[in-house]
């Protein structure tokens, strides 16, 4: 029987992988994947919630999360257009015209 | 959604609803003059915020439309019009699209006035979205500026990871309490019994993305970046208003808090001393008027955060003052700055600004009595701040607190004189900056009598604030 907690238990290990993702990797489009990875396993904690605590106000939430991550997707692509227009690369390496 | 509570969400409903109107209009007539349109639209927001009686106390389980909530409303409705204000010839001198900046703006003040009249968690997170959305386009609006989209970029990386974090916190407060809504998710919390460890995670995740926003040490790093990167007139917009919304909705979160601050104490207390610390270390070999004023709000958050542990009405009235305080001095520093910049670049080395304060004493004379009042010197309005959230510190028995932020303090002097004595003391080898126009004089001279008239008679506002505090 699968119950709660193994849903919880599974966007947590999903959420760490994004986590890890994200300040592992140099790309910036694949840091984007990784973020996804941890709203979407957000998203996966409200439903089976939601259900465990037979209440839709989790349900609600995830449609706000989807709109919000659709929202950041749209503004991060762009950009990182205008990056790569001026400097011909998305890789976190470059991104140092601004330190100390 | 009835029509009461349209009519109690009005000024917020008048925001959004007016960027939308810029936009869509701003396709057919492009011009700059729609940033005046959005002074006028801010100005009407704050006017029906102030005189319009709410006719339901509370929105959709959402958003809380008391004098709090209110108050705030017409605070960053004032502050976005008087950013749209500085941005006016800014704008003009770097060609960026009038009406797409001037809705982007009067978003964010909706966004930031929707989060501080959070009473859920849901109302909590799609407000400090609304504005963080927003900001990100902002960082990066001068398009052929590398630097700008570097920024940008920086800050939406981080920022959407906080966001991850602050969704998945609050999923885990929900877990364990099975509510949104602020005072029933932390009284579920108390009585969770098994589940009781997983809402202190959540509430550990939620610390975390709070920290990011507010620029809180050890999560401030891309605070510089994205300071230095940003245009001027949204810097000061991004240091004032976002940050003092999260702040603003972060005091009744915690007054509705009850028992529960016992287990947060420690944390709080860590990262009210690690903010102080860091960014007073940080400022002090900076050589760059941009990234010191972000390390130094770094330092202000730490104040910020000693206002909120302490709780209790008469420090979280201390920490409203000291927001509205800062908030008055950052903005006008940047409102300087904004005046000064031209076609290529925006003046921000300090060796730009040697002997400035021979050829525009004006202008650096008010940075100078901002960089004052930022440090706490009387009779500005920066000292009566600090005094009060010491003096808090001290009454609510947190001696090692108000002794890291006297020293802080104290420190805190020597960048923010730095900046002075390059602008007054020394060989006048700066060129001609651009000269201020109006309306950037207007702005100036009313941050800084704000400066000066809260500083000598801060009374009225101690009252109001009293009165206003749930």
């Amino acid at each position: 029987m699968i119950s709660v907690y193994h849903y919880l238990i599974l966007s947590a290990i999903i959420f760490s992988i994004g986590t890890f993702g994200v300040l592992t990797r140099k790309n910036a489009i694949v840091i984007f994947m990784c973020i996804e990875l941890m709203l979407n396993s957000v998203n996966l904690t409200f439903i089976a919630l939601s259900r465990h605590l037979q209440n839709m106000d989790g349900q609600i939430f995830v449609f706000f999360v989807m709109a919000v991550a659709a929202a950041e997707a749209a503004v991060g692509l762009a950009l990182m257009i205008a990056f790569y227009r001026n400097r011909e690369s998305i890789d976190t390496d470059d991104f140092n015209m601004l330190k100390w | 959604m009835s029509a009461l509570e349209l009519q109690s969400l009005l000024p917020q409903i008048i925001l959004a609803l007016g960027a939308t109107t810029v936009l869509m209009l701003g396709a057919w007539y492009p011009s700059r003059k729609w940033i005046l349109g959005g002074v006028v639209i801010a100005l009407f927001a704050a006017l029906s915020a102030g005189l319009m009686t709410p006719a339901v106390p509370e929105v959709g389980n959402l958003y809380s439309t008391g004098s709090y909530a209110r108050f705030f409303v017409v605070l960053w409705s004032l502050l976005g019009a008087l950013s749209l204000l500085l941005s006016l010839r800014y704008a003009e001198i770097h060609d960026l699209p009038g009406s797409e900046y001037c809705a982007l703006i009067l978003f964010a003040i909706c966004g930031m006035s929707l989060l501080s009249a959070a009473t859920s968690l849901i109302g909590l997170f799609l407000g400090l979205e609304a504005f963080t959305l927003v900001f990100y386009i902002l960082i990066a609006f001068k398009r052929e500026d590398s630097r700008g989209a570097e920024a940008g970029l920086k800050y939406l990386v981080m920022g959407a990871v906080a966001t991850g974090f602050l969704a998945f916190g609050i999923s885990l407060i929900y877990a364990a309490s099975g509510s949104f809504h602020l005072p029933e998710a932390f009284a579920g919390l108390e009585q969770a019994g098994g589940m009781r460890p997983l809402g202190l995670a959540g509430w550990a995740l939620m610390l975390v993305a709070i920290g990011f926003k507010v620029s809180l040490a050890p999560f401030h790093l891309w605070t510089p970046d994205v300071y230095q990167g940003a245009p001027a007139p949204v810097t000061g917009l991004l240091a004032t208003g976002s940050k003092g919304a999260v702040f603003a909705s972060l005091v009744p979160l915690f007054a509705a808090l009850g028992p529960l601050k016992a287990d947060l104490e420690q944390v709080l207390w860590l990262l009210a001393a690690l903010s102080l610390l860091a960014g007073t270390f940080a400022a002090l070999p900076q050589r760059n008027l941009k990234r010191m004023l972000a390390y130094s709000s770094v330092v202000h958050m730490g104040y910020l955060m000693i206002g909120l542990l302490v709780g209790g009405s008469e420090a979280h009235r201390a920490l409203l003052f000291y927001l509205i305080s800062y908030a008055f001095a950052t903005l006008a520093a940047f409102g300087v700055l904004t005046s000064f910049s031209r076609v290529d670049d925006e003046p921000q080395e300090y060796a730009d600004f040697r002997g400035l304060g021979y050829l525009h004493p004006r202008r650096s004379s008010l940075l100078a009595a901002c960089l004052l009042s930022l440090a706490g010197i009387p009779p500005l309005v920066g000292f009566f701040a600090k005094f009060g959230i010491i003096a808090a510190a001290l009454k609510g028995g947190y001696p090692g607190l108000a002794v890291i932020a006297v020293l802080a303090a104290l420190t805190s002097l020597y960048y923010y004189l730095a900046p002075i004595v390059v602008l007054f003391m020394q060989q006048r080898d700066a060129r001609q900056l651009r000269r201020g126009c109006r309306h950037e004089y207007f702005v100036l001279a009313l941050c800084f009598s704000a400066i000066l008239l809260l500083g000598v008679y801060p009374a009225p506002l101690l009252d109001l604030l009293t009165g206003i505090l749930p």
